[in-house]
């Protein structure tokens, strides 16, 4: 990690070692963003040439001012996610703003994910997402090289099996 | 496709009571012969009316001896399997080990009919599997001692052997071995407590409010002014009816399988759960019950939580309404150990009033010998309390404004709805508190794990002593992902049947 983060989501710095999600995840997040909030821009500004109604261009800029500020924050947030893989638990940590830690037993895990984007895949990246019986369990690992996830998800699964205890 | 082809197995598969198909669509039987009344009389005449009812009447009926004729269930090793349709010929398999409750619901009509539904509460199923309607009564009470035996955890149940279940079929609930009753509730207590409900005092406010409305319009009672502020009264009041409806000589007793719930004035539900199934307890104490020093206790079990936003059976009361000592007892016979008036509730800082102004003095965390309790709610006051063996995952989740002041939240999140979070706790304390939720659910999961192991064993030996014959459906491991595996290669495996979709319980769908 480039930055040293705030104790809140490292909580066992000696035992734990944190590895990071790849930094091409940014530019994934950052096209999504583009793709998605760019449209929204276009059409307003759009609709306000048409129609000449001084609102949507208000909300057009608002809209950019919005996604520029997650275009700088997103840079920080992928930076910030991490996954860690213990003995008996995975630990996962995301968000900047809002800052989450998740610690999910092997033995808890109902099935794993492997999926990948049309976005992630241009980039060659795939996101690795854990369930448990609890619907809240907040396990997503995106931006992982295709050869990481798999060895991922096969490690997760021979886990899972070995200590599988469902509820 | 007779029936004959269902079974290939240890066990004849057993239809449904022939009144329910009639039972399950009378309603809509009525609306379609009031339907044609109110159209078809004045135009149709008599003769052809009569024809056309008749006609309807067949129909359904044609349809209802179809559909009884093709649905029906057996047990095969430790799975329900469940048959239904004609031409989208369904099978449920439902593995037993799955089972989270198992519950007797008799609608009124029925009720009068002597009969009653079965449903089961199945975990990770999007609503509740396999609702067996309609049963004699006496059947449905075999059935589900039975089914409850295969699925308990609880050794000295499963050492009972499947024949006994056999020579228990047909008596009613009386002749069942007496239930240790833990609780009755006093139905005045629940009309009381329903009375102190905001829904309930609102009402004549609301009565005044339009009262004085119309009055300063000058235009006095109208017809439908009248109309909609009864409509209004009517859904406004329905939840604490419903309530009073559902409580209703409620009782709790001890049975084998695990608690039994009863209760309802109009349709009795009689639930029965496994102590092991609850995945939290939460008792909440109500601003207008404080004068009374009442508490309604409510358990998460999972398989009712998934069907979320339905009615209050996503969770199951524990007591509708009673003192706190009541509660304290009820508890504690659910999770052994534990007293809700004595845990080591720890407070959080003073600087978490910025986050929680209110409710910051009520809010607490507790690391109890056998569960994680927190407190919450200034106004309701609510206790959620989770055995440790059923914390699936921990989180800590620190927001901006619990950053700057160094407090954090940490979630202890179960397969059910309920939620505890130990809100705004100092830094350091949220980590360890992360710490030793993770440790204590690890050797808590241990120790259930050693102990089903023990019962694994016991019922492979019974399993393999009863079901030998049956190659395939004998599921020695308790796991889930064998369950699955053993049911497709068994559907395969059926010759020469029609294409049946089988729908599997898919324990990751939530």
């Amino acid at each position: 990690m480039t930055e040293p983060l705030a104790s809140a989501l490292d909580p066992w710095p000696d035992t734990v070692r944190w590895r990071p999600v790849s930094t091409r995840l940014i530019w994934v997040e950052e096209l999504a963003l583009l793709l998605g909030m760019g449209s929204l821009v276009l059409g307003c500004a759009v609709a306000w040439r048409v129609l000449d109604w001084r609102l949507l261009g208000v909300a057009a800029l608002v809209l950019a001012a919005v996604g520029l500020v997650r275009a700088v924050a997103i840079v920080r947030t992928v930076r910030a996610w991490g996954y860690a893989e213990r003995e008996r638990d995975l630990l996962v940590r995301h968000g900047r703003i809002v800052r989450r830690l998740s610690i999910v037993p092997y033995a808890r895990m109902q099935f794993v994910d492997v999926s990948a984007g049309p976005l992630e895949r241009v980039f060659g990246l795939a996101t690795v997402q854990l369930h448990t019986a609890a619907a809240a369990t907040d396990a997503r690992v995106p931006g992982l090289e295709p050869a990481e996830a798999a060895r991922l998800r096969d490690r997760l699964a021979a886990l899972g099996e070995d200590r599988s205890e469902g509820l | 496709m007779t029936n004959g082809a269902m079974t290939n197995a240890a066990e004849p598969v057993t239809r449904l009571h022939p009144l329910s198909p009639l039972l399950r669509s009378i309603r809509l039987l009525l609306f379609a012969i009031a339907a044609i009344s109110w159209q078809g009389y004045d135009k149709l005449g008599l003769a052809s009316w009569l024809v056309l009812v008749g006609l309807v009447l067949l129909g359904v009926g044609a349809l209802s001896v179809v559909s009884w004729w093709f649905t029906g269930y057996h047990v095969v090793g430790r799975e329900l399997r469940v048959y239904e349709g004609m031409l989208w010929r369904r099978t449920r398999a439902i593995p037993l080990e799955r089972l989270q409750a198992v519950d007797v619901v008799r609608p009124a009509l029925a009720r009068l009919a002597g009969l009653a539904e079965l449903r089961l509460e199945v975990v990770g199923a999007g609503k509740t599997e396999a609702p067996l309607a309609f049963l004699p009564i006496g059947d449905a009470v075999a059935l589900r001692d039975r089914l409850l035996r295969l699925a308990t955890r609880t050794p000295h149940v499963v050492a009972a052997a499947p024949g006994e279940t056999a020579a228990a079929a047909g008596g009613t609930e009386a002749a069942q071995p007496p239930l240790r009753v833990l609780h009755m509730v006093d139905n005045r207590d629940v009309l009381l407590g329903q009375m102190l409900t905001p829904q309930v005092w609102s009402v004549p406010f609301g009565i005044v409010f339009v009262g004085l409305q119309f009055l300063s319009e000058n235009r006095g009672w109208t017809l439908i002014g009248a109309a909609s502020l009864l409509t209004a009264i009517v859904g406004v009041v329905q939840v604490p009816v419903r309530r009073v409806m559902q409580d209703w000589g409620f009782r709790m007793a001890v049975a084998p399988g695990g608690l039994r719930l009863r209760g309802g004035l109009l349709e009795t539900l009689s639930q029965t759960v496994a102590p092991t199934r609850v995945q939290a307890i939460s008792v909440t104490w109500p601003l207008l019950w404080r004068p009374t020093r009442w508490v309604r206790a409510v358990l998460d079990v999972a398989g009712y939580a998934a069907q979320e936003g339905q009615s209050e059976r996503q969770v199951t009361r524990l007591l509708p309404v009673g003192d706190v000592g009541t509660a304290r007892r009820l508890v504690a016979e659910v999770v052994p150990g534990v007293d809700i008036t004595a845990l080591p509730l720890t407070p959080t800082p003073r600087r978490a009033r910025w986050l929680a102004p209110l409710a910051q003095p009520v809010l607490g965390a507790a690391l109890a010998d056998r569960v994680f309790a927190t407190t919450d709610g200034r106004v309701t006051r609510q206790l959620v309390v989770v055995p440790y063996e059923r914390i699936q995952s921990v989180r800590i989740v620190q927001g901006p404004l619990a950053r700057r002041l160094g407090l954090a939240s940490v979630h202890a999140d179960t397969a059910g709805a309920l939620r505890a979070v130990a809100a705004h706790r100092e830094l350091a304390d949220a980590r360890a508190l992360a710490a030793a939720l993770s440790e204590r659910a690890r050797v808590a999961r241990a120790e259930t794990a050693r102990a089903e192991a023990a019962r694994a064993e016991a019922i492979h030996e019974e399993a393999t002593q009863t079901e030998t014959t049956h190659a395939g459906a004998v599921q020695t491991e308790t796991t889930y992902r064998d369950a699955v595996q053993t049911e497709v290669t068994q559907v395969r495996r059926e010759p020469g049947d029609a294409p049946w979709t089988n729908r599997q319980i898919d324990p990751g769908s939530r």
